[in-house]
């Protein structure tokens, strides 16, 4: 039976995964080391061309970075992207999954196609429409605020506010998806864990706190994670709605390499920059797994 | 759960049959000396030029035109793929400020030949600044197709109310016009300028006599010229002339009157008359007001062939047929563009539109940007600092003399 | 409990609802402040330009060829998935981080390398150059697996003793309990390749190859935007991924029956 098991186990799980790591190596996994050797030369559109021109200048793009005001804006610009939209993610979508898996009238079906509706808005509609009401002066919000006798407020005009304001936008824009996520794991959770916590005499909040959170482990897991991944490549928003201003206030890393690299071609620079990104995301993901790994083993 | 399953048989068959049917499309891609002409053209112009292809294929039997078009926003990433892979298009659309960078890195067939042969592309049949648009180091890379300056937009009847019976003339009467604009209470501004926009502080800069000196590498940007023109186009926000903030979209506040003065292209004829038609007979363009001159800025595109294409030509023979000044009419009738070609100015509905001839007149002085491949880099450079100036207030002194040196640096 | 979810809703859907009203409304009318949440002078003028300046069914083939194929990558996604959660085999955790670090790749970086490599296998300007890179994506693999994790072993082992092949029990017993994640995964797949641009672009040097989406951005002008348009464009593409969501969303809903295997 073992040795049955074992010729099994051997064949098939890399049956399974081979289409997908065949085509994931293929168009990320070799690319991305031509992208690293990239990030050791001077590669510009002239090299794309005659590659005789291109050479080797070894670490003097990451030096140049390290060194690149704008770069380091754009690291903490990042930074502060990830503490404050990460979390906040994670949470509202939690909160809105939990409430919306609360009833099953067709109210509730409704509302989650409602709760959907952000993240499949066109990115043109959404700087349209989150630009008029950021508005320094004729904007909703301002409008608003103002029969609370508050002062206009410069939403995307002042560095710091810009940088919360964008995140307003893709908190909102990104709920739908994790939403989504959140609710397939709810349905996972067997009804009888519920009757049995009833029949134990448990409060609604009890069940919440000791059946639901713990079995939704996984999902959040799941979403912390990709968020993190996510939000560390932050970059439509400031893209569509502000390109990096004010006084580059919003600036994020993805948009430093996008400007580096497809609007000024500097591809062995722009190269450089994914690097240190990419290394940031593993390092913040690795802490997740870890991190992870300590709440399991208790 | 049986739906679900047999829904997704369904797909799967739909896709060996579909993708079976997807590979015949491949396409031949440029190249071979065939009687085919690729052309890239960028966004709305792209699909417009289809339509004036038919004319070409009339009058050559046996050539054909393909056109594709590309999106403006993603037409240089389409492009960087191109030059990178030499699969390109026999004849391409190249917008002012990309014509350096591609030209450098040797993308651009050279046509000095065919310029030599053809007293058809000769330099003088287009305006001064779209000439410098089709010379790079000495080579002919361009053949210019249409061409776009800015001018001043102003509303005539707010005008008239600060006694303005026609637009300021000068840099004096610009900055008087803007003081009484702005007096005329709160939410109300002189001048409106848009501090994204890359050229704007450069036209002032030419107005002020300004010069790059591009043969010694030397950009002039600490001459007085240059300095006196960042400090005239600073003052406009330190007196509270001009918007620092986003505020309204330009053409709302210019239909309520709160900016009645801005620069714009000829893009923005069709836009007003469209989006705000209420004010129309209230509002007029004139040329630039200027100090040393009244230069403004000289946008557009240019034909090029690119490096790979075996189909030349064929190619020039299209260009050459875009470049006859009926064709130019023709295309500006369908597309609002300006002319290139001075002689095309001479037909009465440019040279007799009340506000197309105040183009034409703008082009007789109109410069593009330096043409050097770092220009738009340099460009966005000295916006990050004048936005430090006006939004940071950060010393104007201070942050010119670190934009210069980054900026030679950049061109170093 | 619902008074929260309906406001909160509501604030949520405000810019969504602008959009496909926004479709309906003269150029005039698209950016006048304060903007007008119905449209005063409803007009169907954008609908009918985009159809009559778009090359409108060709566009369609393309995009519902690349959604169709896209089905495929769910497959392949799903197995990979699966494979990861439910098998132990040598270099498992190796292989799992290579799939999640492909995941980290901030995206611009590998366009010029993936172009080059494409063009090497001569599949520039063919439908097939489109549609391999994105086939496959670590996100969904990450989230297959997550998701067949939960699903008991004791199940497949009993399959297993039923003597049923390795494909058999993927198909017949996996794919039906992992339902409400293959759900959630179509939606998404569908709306990646209901939008796929930047490939179709790139890859294309042919119009024939064009999808929706690139062919509602050439509607875009240099300087000039004509927003109305774009608005009627973006509610267009909107209409069938709400419908899609609409269908799959029930087995979302309906849950793991996994009481009867329990």
């Amino acid at each position: 039976m073992s040795f049955m098991k074992k010729i099994l186990n051997n064949r098939h799980p890399y049956m399974f995964i081979a289409p997908s790591l065949i085509l994931l190596i293929l168009f990320s996994i070799i690319p991305i080391t031509i992208a690293f050797f990239i990030s050791f030369t001077n590669l510009d559109l002239k090299g794309l061309v005659d590659f005789s021109s291109v050479s080797f200048i070894g670490l003097e793009n990451y030096k140049a970075l390290l060194t690149d005001d704008r770069f380091i804006k754009a690291i903490f610009n990042t930074v502060f992207y990830v503490l404050i939209g990460v979390p906040l993610v994670v949470i509202l979508s939690l909160s809105i999954a939990l409430l919306l898996n609360y009833g099953t009238s067709k109210l509730f079906t409704f509302f989650r196609s409602v709760y959907y509706m952000p993240s499949i808005t066109n990115i043109v509609a959404i700087a349209v429409i989150w630009g008029f009401l950021y508005n320094t002066e004729y904007g909703l919000i301002n409008y608003i605020l103002s029969f609370l006798s508050v002062d206009n407020i410069p939403w995307l005009n002042e560095p710091t506010l810009a940088k919360i304001s964008l995140i307003i936008v893709a908190v909102w824009k990104s709920l739908g998806l994790n939403m989504i996520i959140f609710l397939a794991a709810l349905q996972g959770i067997p009804k009888d864990y519920y009757e049995a916590a009833e029949i134990d005499g448990a409060n609604g909040f009890q069940k919440m706190l000791y059946i639901t959170l713990p079995l939704l482990r996984f999902a959040t897991f799941f979403v912390t994670v990709t968020t993190l991944i996510g939000w560390i490549q932050f970059f439509e928003e400031p893209f569509v709605m502000t390109q990096g201003g004010p006084l580059d206030g919003t600036l994020s890393i993805a948009l430093f390499i996008y400007q580096e690299g497809f609007q000024f071609n500097e591809f062995g620079y722009a190269a450089a920059g994914s690097f240190i990104l990419f290394i940031i995301i593993i390092i913040a993901t690795l802490i997740q797994f870890k991190l992870r790994k300590s709440d399991t083993e208790y | 759960m049986k739906k679900f399953f047999g829904g997704f048989l369904i797909v799967i068959l739909l896709i060996a049959f579909l993708s079976a049917c997807g590979n015949d499309d491949k396409g031949e891609g440029s190249g071979g000396n065939s009687d085919t002409i690729t052309v890239w053209a960028m966004g709305e112009e792209g699909k417009l030029l289809k339509e004036m292809a038919k004319g070409f294929e009339e009058e050559n039997e046996g050539l054909t035109v393909e056109v594709q078009a590309l999106p403006w926003e993603n037409a240089h990433d389409k492009l960087l793929t191109a030059v990178a892979s030499g699969n390109g298009p026999d004849v391409l659309q190249l917008g002012a400020t990309w014509i350096p960078e591609f030209a450098e890195a040797g993308a651009l067939l050279d046509l000095r030949d065919y310029v030599k042969d053809n007293p058809e592309f000769a330099k003088e049949n287009y305006f001064d600044g779209a000439q410098t648009l089709m010379e790079y180091n000495d080579e002919v890379v361009g053949i210019p197709w249409y061409v776009d300056t800015r001018v001043l937009y102003y509303r005539t009847d707010i005008l008239a109310e600060i006694s303005y019976d026609e637009a300021p003339k000068n840099w004096e009467e610009l900055e008087d016009a803007a003081q009484k604009l702005a007096d005329r209470g709160d939410g109300q501004w002189g001048l409106d300028i848009d501090q994204k926009d890359q050229i704007t502080p450069f036209i002032f800069a030419w107005q002020n006599g300004y010069q790059a000196d591009i043969e010694n590498n030397d950009l002039n940007l600490d001459s007085p010229e240059f300095l006196g023109a960042m400090e005239y186009y600073t003052s406009f926000f330190e007196n509270g002339y001009s918007q620092q903030n986003e505020g309204l979209d330009i053409i709302q506040a210019f239909a309520n009157g709160s900016k009645a003065m801005f620069f714009s292209g000829p893009w923005m004829i069709n836009q007003l008359n469209d989006q705000v038609p209420d004010i129309e007979g209230d509002w007029s363009v004139a040329t630039m007001p200027g100090n040393t001159s009244n230069t403004s800025s000289l946008g557009g595109s240019v034909f090029s062939v690119f490096h790979t294409s075996d189909n030349v030509d064929n190619a020039m023979k299209f260009v050459s047929y875009m470049n006859e000044t009926e064709t130019q009419i023709e295309w500006m009738e369908m597309s609002n563009a300006l002319p290139a070609r001075v002689e095309a100015w001479e037909d009465p509905k440019l040279s007799e539109d009340e506000k197309y001839s105040v183009f034409g007149e703008q082009l007789n002085d109109a410069i593009p940007g330096i043409q050097v491949e770092e220009f738009e880099r340099i460009a966005q450079e000295l916006l990050n600092s004048l936005e430090r100036v006006n939004v940071g207030g950060a010393d104007l002194e201070d942050e010119m003399e670190k934009f210069n040196q980054t900026a030679q640096q950049l061109l170093e | 409990m619902t008074i929260i979810m309906m406001i909160g809703g509501i604030l949520v859907s405000i810019p969504f609802l602008w959009m496909i009203s926004s479709a309906f409304k003269p150029e005039n009318e698209i950016l006048a402040i304060p903007p007008t949440i119905f449209p005063e002078n409803p007009t169907f003028d954008n609908f009918i330009k985009l159809f009559t300046e778009m090359n409108f069914l060709v566009y369609l083939k393309n995009t519902l060829i690349i959604v169709a194929v896209s089905s495929v990558g769910l497959l392949f996604n799903g197995m990979a998935g699966y494979g990861f959660a439910k098998f132990e085999f040598k270099g498992k955790e190796k292989l799992f981080y290579l799939v999640l670090a492909t995941m980290m790749i901030p995206g611009q970086v590998t366009m010029i390398p993936v172009y080059l490599l494409l063009n090497e296998m001569g599949l520039t300007n063919t439908m097939s150059g489109i549609i391999l890179p994105g086939l496959v994506a670590a996100f969904n693999i990450f989230l297959f697996r997550q998701f067949m994790a939960t699903i008991p072993t004791s199940l497949i082992e009993a399959a297993r003793l039923d003597g049923a092949g390795e494909f058999y029990i993927f198909f017949r017993l996996i794919i039906p309990v992992a339902k409400p994640i293959f759900a959630v995964q179509a939606v998404l797949m569908f709306i990646a390749a209901w939008n796929s641009f930047l490939w179709p672009l790139i890859i294309a040097n042919d119009e024939s190859l064009y999808t929706l989406s690139v062919g509602l951005s050439l509607l875009k002008g240099q300087y000039a935007n004509n927003f109305a348009l774009q608005m009627a464009g973006a509610a267009f593409m909107v209409v069938p991924i709400m419908i899609i969501f609409g269908f799959f969303q029930k087995y979302i809903v309906e849950g793991f029956t996994m009481s009867g295997i329990k």
